[in-house]
């Protein structure tokens, strides 16, 4: 038979070793790699994951979110977005072969709780958050939604650069020929879900993710996630449930929304569940919703962000900026680019450092790689691994978003 | 990048000249001399009326939309500059590519209903087994170095709709004449923009003549001289006998005042009447049979 049999001219263990496992997730894993025969420098390398019939596995197509992450990482092109080195199609799997990233905000940010508590710098805080929404306003300018961020999905490099990552779930918004709803029923981990999405808003735009940036924001000051809800799971009828518990943990905070403040609202098509939301009234005895200027002074001062301190405060600008990003209204949300002007990086005409690290003593530890997983082929696949954690189950994050 | 046509990877690597895409060509027929002399095959637009007169058998049935259709017809020419035709079953091709469009547009399709619905139309040349589509689409992808997002005359075309106050009949005409550029090297030669451009302008031209085609060909003559002219502030240009109407006038006017390339326009104008005239030649039949042939013989439908 002449050659329309798939041959790869290219192959993965030709150009690199594998040094060990990372992490896997729905998709497949992650493996750490160095280049050699005349490749150099670390790699990570994801491989996604072959459906199998019986043990044989099968060329079945390709995931529709594989070829929206290969298409478009392969256009995208920014300092703040992680980098493509090439794919590879080998043995019936993909491997998508990236600049590797020694840190991730969740490791960061877990770092900075043990073994006690202890500050992310703000200057640190500050360029994090001005090269993420970086990135994200090249996304955005490009129409391209990432729809999952959250801090383990934002890489950092030991240089101190941010890289946004895994755009598993991006995808173009330039006149979609069906509603974005209908492809992904469901988007963007719990935590960081927007309240349009929860409210199951069908045409939702680039705000959810300034929603996200806000709540990974709030996550570096307070070294929790503010809203930290449970996920109700899809029941059996695959029909996607009302999260009231999620939706709850931001009214605690910033109050019931508001027709006035989002006129919108009315027309979500779960806005009726949201009267069923337990609501914290303040003359029913509760407090009251804490309200986010609360949390903000509570987080800083339990911190011990002050002027003067070794960590510095992002002081009252702070607050103006996670304010304008918390927004429930999605056409009042702060936009990637406003945020970018905000006086929070402006004022006082610093320029924000392109490096997090800068003038910090810390030393991160370096990500874990497991060293008994490490044969890119023959290991075993997601669900059965021995060794390795997922990068979501470390302090029982919820699992990953569901899909398609 | 995606929005960024500038940026992407369709105007840096799959955009080529017309001697650099004539060289590309040439190389693959070069790689096996024996093979092409064996086989050899009719002119390269006649076998590009025949893949996408049978892709759009497949997309009517399957309610393709036309974006994803254009999508694959621009897959299945990049493939086509790499890899040789008589390596390979047009048939699995011009299906996987139906396939994997549709994901990148947005619209999937079950690889199974695009296999059943492929084999009902061609029973002989698509394998039952549906793993031979998804190896096919690793070939594709890997052929197209997973460069797989498409920037298409139609999103152009919808913004110049307003700017320009184009009447509707323009532009449905431009919207065919866009469907029919995929078969030719257009997208292959042109940036999107210069396409939807020169659709609106024979579009303008072919309907306000009795002459059709050949006003067109004046019109593209015209517009080539026409920056000159207006560099030039002479007053000529709109009273020019061969574009009588003001409306195409102020079109042009508006056209050599910005930096769109105005041969570039004119030369995709050309390729498209020429393609009028290619299709005249066309006859369905030689085409399948010579493309049937290879296949066969060569047992690329196994």
């Amino acid at each position: 038979m002449p050659s329309m049999v798939y041959k790869n001219k290219v192959r993965v263990r030709d150009k690199y070793r594998i040094v060990g496992f990372i992490s896997s997730g729905t998709y497949g894993r992650v493996y750490k790699a160095v280049g050699w025969n005349g490749q150099t420098g670390d790699f990570a390398i994801k491989k996604f994951k072959p459906d199998k019939e019986g043990e044989v596995i099968q060329y079945t197509g390709i995931s529709q979110s594989a070829c929206r992450e290969m298409a478009l990482c392969s256009e995208l092109s920014h300092p703040n977005v992680i980098n493509l080195v090439e794919i590879i199609l080998e043995d019936k799997c993909i491997f998508m072969v990236f600049e590797y990233a020694e840190h991730d905000l969740l490791q960061i940010i877990q770092h900075h709780t043990q073994p006690a508590r202890h500050p992310i710098p703000a200057s640190a805080i500050k360029s994090m958050l001005f090269q993420l929404l970086n990135g994200l306003l090249y996304l955005h300018r490009n129409w391209v939604l990432h729809r999952d961020l959250k801090p383990a999905n934002i890489m950092v490099t030991s240089k101190g650069e941010v890289r946004i990552g895994d755009l598993g779930l991006a995808r173009l918004f330039y006149k979609p020929l069906h509603s974005l709803f209908s492809g992904d029923k469901v988007v963007v981990t719990i935590w960081y879900r927007a309240p349009e999405l929860l409210l199951g808003s069908k045409h939702y735009t680039p705000a959810v993710d300034l929603w996200a940036v806000g709540c990974i924001f709030a996550e570096l000051l307070s070294l929790r996630p503010i809203f930290k809800g449970e996920e109700a799971k899809m029941d059996s009828k695959k029909t996607v449930p009302f999260q009231r518990n999620q939706v709850q943990k931001i009214v605690e905070v910033l109050g019931m929304p508001t027709k006035e403040k989002w006129p919108g609202l009315v027309h979500q098509p779960e806005f009726a569940q949201l009267q069923t939301v337990p609501y914290p009234r303040r003359d029913s005895g509760s407090a009251g919703p804490l309200g986010l200027d609360t949390w903000y002074w509570n987080t800083l001062r339990s911190a011990n962000y002050q002027e003067g301190q070794p960590s510095g405060s992002p002081g009252q600008q702070g607050l103006d900026l996670l304010t304008s990003l918390l927004d429930y209204d999605p056409t009042k949300r702060m936009t990637a680019e406003e945020a970018l002007h905000h006086p929070y990086f402006t004022a006082n005409g610093e320029k924000v450092s392109a490096n997090c690290f800068e003038g910090m003593t810390t030393q991160y530890p370096h990500r874990r790689v497991s060293q008994e997983d490490n044969d890119i082929r023959t290991a075993s696949l997601p669900g059965t691994k021995k060794n390795g954690l997922p990068d979501d189950t470390l302090i029982g994050r919820p699992t990953k978003r569901l899909k398609e | 990048m995606a929005a960024n046509y500038w940026a992407s990877t369709q105007r840096l690597h799959w955009q080529f000249s017309r001697t650099e895409l004539q060289d590309i060509l040439q190389h693959l027929e070069n790689e096996d001399p024996a093979l092409t002399q064996q086989y050899p095959l009719l002119d390269r637009r006649l076998l590009s009326i025949f893949y996408n007169q049978q892709l759009v058998k497949l997309a009517k049935r399957m309610s393709i939309r036309q974006q994803a259709l254009g999508t694959a017809q621009v897959y299945i020419r990049r493939f086509y500059t790499k890899v040789d035709v008589r390596n390979t079953n047009p048939y699995l091709i011009l299906t996987t590519a139906l396939y994997l469009a549709c994901k990148m547009e947005e619209s999937p399709q079950h690889i199974r209903v695009v296999v059943e619905h492929a084999r009902s139309l061609w029973p002989d040349f698509i394998p039952s087994d549906v793993s031979r589509l998804g190896e096919c689409e690793f070939y594709l992808i890997s052929e197209m170095n997973s460069q797989l997002i498409i920037h298409h005359p139609y999103r152009t075309l919808q913004e110049l709709q307003g700017r320009l106050d184009l009447v509707q009949d323009d532009v449905l005409v431009a919207w065919s004449i866009i469907n029919d550029h995929y078969l030719t090297d257009l997208p292959l030669l042109f940036a999107p923009h210069v396409i939807a451009i020169a659709a609106i302008f024979l579009a303008m031209t072919l309907k306000q003549s009795s002459g059709g085609q050949q006003a067109a060909v004046n019109a593209a003559a015209y517009l080539t001289d026409s920056r000159q002219a207006i560099r030039e502030g002479s007053s000529t240009v709109a009273s020019n006998d061969n574009v009588p109407e003001k409306r195409i006038g102020s079109f042009v006017k508006w056209l050599a005042e910005g930096e769109v390339d105005l041969q570039a326009v004119a030369d995709s104008m050309q390729e498209i009447i020429s393609l009028y005239d290619v299709w005249d030649r066309y006859g369905e039949k030689t085409c399948k049979d010579q493309i049937s042939h290879v296949v066969k013989a060569r047992g690329l439908d196994k």
